[in-house]
């Protein structure tokens, strides 16, 4: 299935390439333009905001990519090879897993080269941190991946999908800590802050400015975020499994 | 490589019952797709699932191979409940689809190899598999080519070569030679007995008559998502009252008496003079009974000079269970 999601992903050139282009466009323009209009604020908590910036959205860069398996479920559900994979001799739970690995794997791999550039921005101050941060990214994209694939089954709807996943995004990278400190949401409304301290985007990102040494970045103890992705990861993977199996066992794509 | 190789062989034929359904319902809101459906197949049979489009057989098909769920009855593959041990059910299945299923990667070679993958062959086997397969369907030139390129009949055949690399113990094929030309029916049919003889199930869904008909050891013809009828065809085709044909052109016109003794056969369900000298007869049974008309012929000194003989066909039987002729029955839904 590993293998299977990864070639499929690679059959998206176009997109794949205009996210590409959709990342640099964010570092270089919207990045660099941002960054002079809020540097000054940013100062005052101490931080490189276009550091900051640049590592959020690598974390959003490969939230959107471990998102796309969702699309892939309902590409195969139109040309009825879901029902082909139904009937295959492997367990749901072999096909959910595989999936959910192969589509946080599959996200790494597009990101990675942009990570390579991403990381002469940033430079490394340690290298055992950022292991512990990429560690952490392919949690994060395994899970990702894992609730694609559960909203996806649970929807059985492209265009609900599709919706649902626009807002989801919405909500989800703004109400967490790739593109703003949770300072500055605190200042707009306290409970956005306290939102964003749940959202796994955060931790994410969190733990990545942490690994590449972007300063004043951590609101956690690393441990409590690697635990949480952890939790993210085991949850969406364990309920895509249960999902695939209560929706889709014997139910097709009816 | 052959079927027959060595590897692959699973000898042992028996006729015990490898399938049972009872009292399989399927239904999609007010729609009955498949309506207290009773059967047993057995190990080692080529079975024929036969009726038009809607009739029931596709779904039958993803009950047991577990896409669906039925809503009611209980549906045993080699003993595993569908709903119970999907999983050991699906262990032992192979499905060919109706439409072909390969658009999410780029080559014919890719999805079988793929495939083959899934079904836990080794890198060795699945390369020689493939390779076979695809010789075997006449696609070995074509494995580069990109899926979109492939024309209807070629798609069929690369989902007709899922199974011949799988080798399940139960192979089930929808529609197995939709689309395919004349020559390659023939080469499916032909492996699809050699599937058979090398000891695997073949569940055949078709709406080809014929093609059930030269292929099944059984069928069983749905309509409306009922069973109505499963036998051998030869004694479905039997089962009909006066289904054989005989009109016997003789030389000269024939006395009364040979008509009552004509009628006399218990196989002899009418005869009809048509002409002077020509009789139609119905018939049951026309290879055990034409002997003896012929017999009666030669001791009254009636020379024939032309003899044409018509079996019924399964789309007879068809038409004598639902009154409709297959196409009628297609345009009915």
């Amino acid at each position: 299935m590993v293998e299977r999601d990864l070639r499929m992903f690679l059959q998206y050139k176009f997109l794949l390439i205009m996210r590409g282009i959709w990342f640099v466009a964010q570092i270089t323009l919207f990045g660099l333009v941002v960054n002079t209009m809020v540097q000054t604020a940013a100062t005052e908590v101490g931080i490189n905001y276009f550091q900051y910036y640049v590592a959020g959205v690598t974390i959003i860069t490969l939230y959107s990519t471990a998102m796309f398996i969702g699309y892939d479920i309902f590409e195969e559900a139109e040309h009825g090879v879901f029902e082909y994979l139904l009937t295959l001799p492997v367990s749901r739970r072999e096909l959910v897993l595989g999936r959910s690995i192969g589509g946080g794997l599959r996200s790494f791999v597009y990101v990675g080269p942009l990570l390579l550039v991403v990381l002469l921005i940033l430079g490394v101050s340690n290298p055992f941190y950022l292991l512990v941060a990429l560690a952490s990214m392919f949690l994060f994209a395994f899970g990702v991946s894992g609730m694609s694939i559960t909203i996806a089954v649970a929807m059985k709807s492209g265009d609900k999908y599709d919706i649902l996943i626009g807002v989801l995004d919405a909500l989800i990278v703004r109400l967490s800590t790739t593109m703003y400190p949770t300072l500055y949401m605190q200042r707009a409304m306290p409970a956005y802050a306290a939102i964003a301290n749940f959202n796994p985007l955060t931790y994410a990102s969190d733990l990545f400015r942490w690994g590449t040494g972007v300063e004043g970045a951590l609101q956690f103890n690393p441990l409590v975020a690697v635990l949480a992705l952890f939790i993210f990861f085991f949850s969406f993977t364990f309920v895509g499994v249960v999902f695939y199996e209560r929706r889709l066992e014997g139910g097709s794509w009816e | 490589m052959s079927l027959s190789n060595p590897l692959w062989c699973r000898q042992t034929v028996s006729k015990s019952p490898i399938i049972q359904i009872s009292n399989l319902t399927k239904k999609f809101g007010n729609l009955t797709a498949v309506d207290h459906l009773n059967l047993t197949i057995n190990e080692g049979e080529i079975f024929g699932l036969l009726g038009p489009n809607g009739a029931g057989k596709t779904t039958t098909i993803l009950m047991l191979t577990t896409v669906l769920r039925p809503n009611q009855g209980t549906a045993t593959v080699a003993g595993f409940d569908v709903c119970k041990s999907p999983h050991k059910a699906r262990e032992l299945i192979g499905v060919c689809f109706q439409e072909p299923k390969l658009l999410w990667v780029s080559t014919p070679w890719d999805v079988l190899n793929w495939h083959a993958k899934v079904c836990g062959l080794t890198t060795q086997e699945r390369k020689k598999r493939v390779k076979w397969a695809l010789q075997e369907m006449n696609m070995w030139d074509d494995r580069r080519k990109s899926v979109h390129a492939l024309s209807g009949g070629m798609k069929k055949r690369v989902e007709m070569a899922k199974i011949l690399i799988q080798r399940p113990k139960i192979a089930i094929v929808d529609e197995p030679t939709a689309q395919i030309d004349v020559v390659g029916k023939h080469r499916t049919w032909n492996m699809l007995r050699e599937l058979r003889d090398e000891g695997s199930t073949i569940i055949l869904a078709t709406n080809e008559l014929q093609e059930a008909d030269i292929l099944s050891d059984r069928v069983a013809i749905m309509h409306k998502g009922k069973l109505l009828v499963c036998d051998t065809p030869k004694k479905l085709k039997d089962s009909l009252i006066g289904g054989d044909v005989m009109e016997v052109q003789l030389e000269k016109e024939a006395p009364d008496k040979v008509f009552d003794e004509l009628q006399a056969f218990k196989e002899v369900v009418t005869v009809k003079k048509i002409g002077s000298s020509q009789l139609r007869l119905y018939l049951n049974q026309v290879e055990a009974v034409t002997p003896k008309i012929m017999r009666l012929f030669y001791d009254r000194s009636l020379r024939i000079s032309s003899i044409h003989m018509s079996e019924p066909s399964l789309d007879d039987v068809f038409a004598h269970y639902t009154g409709l002729t297959l196409e009628e029955a297609q345009k009915e839904r």
